[in-house]
């Protein structure tokens, strides 16, 4: 049941993502592109989507859980580190470059095109690239 | 240069622990402080890349 719901979800997502531009490149760099030709367009994707959680997950994160789950599965930490502005930093060059994010990304390889699947598997190699990076600094750490 | 872009997502997300859908729309209606930054951040390098390469043609 819980993956109906969750299908179901993305689905919704992704249609939201479709509906809105934010799978087409050319849309989201005419967003970015706010020193020249700018297409304010996607501002309401973000806008829309934020605006509409500040409402909702003010009595959401009220309740002890989510509907289908145990628990909320939220982060907690609240240092701003070099890791997530130097992170930061990295995914908006990513993003300035590709006209890409993760979610939209995703929802492209079903256009069965070559650059959202050269997108995709590059972008499991930079997430497991993390994971090999991230082992080697614990263990610098440690010695 | 969809590699490019493909592994810095990729590498970048993980690092920073989100993206705009993480960040964006379930950081910033917690109020995060984390989730603000990063996404000023993010933004703002974006918006940087995109001014760059289109004045390098």
């Amino acid at each position: 049941m819980n993956f109906i719901i969750s299908f179901v979800l993305g689905f919704i997502f992704s249609i939201g993502l479709s509906i809105s531009g934010m799978v087409n490149p050319n849309k989201v760099i005419g967003f970015l592109d706010l020193l020249g030709d700018w297409d304010p367009d996607l501002i309401f994707v973000m806008g829309g989507a934020a605006g509409l959680n500040f409402i909702t997950f003010r009595f959401v994160l009220k309740r002890p859980n989510p509907l289908i789950e145990q628990s909320f599965n939220l982060p907690s930490s609240t240092i701003v580190d070099s890791r997530l502005v130097i992170g930061s930093i990295l995914f908006g060059i990513g993003w300035g470059i590709g006209g890409i994010c993760p979610g939209p990304g995703i929802a492209n390889l079903f256009t069965l095109k070559a650059e959202p699947i050269v997108f995709v598997a590059f972008m499991i190699i930079g997430m497991l690239s993390f994971k090999w990076f991230d082992k080697l600094i614990e263990r610098e750490n440690n010695e | 240069m969809m590699a490019l872009a493909g592994f810095l997502v990729g590498f970048g997300t993980r690092l920073g622990s989100g993206c705009t859908s993480g960040h964006g729309v379930c950081g910033l209606p917690r109020f995060s402080k984390r989730s603000f930054i990063a996404t000023g951040v993010f933004m703002g390098f974006g918006i940087l890349t995109v001014a760059v390469l289109g004045s390098l043609g």
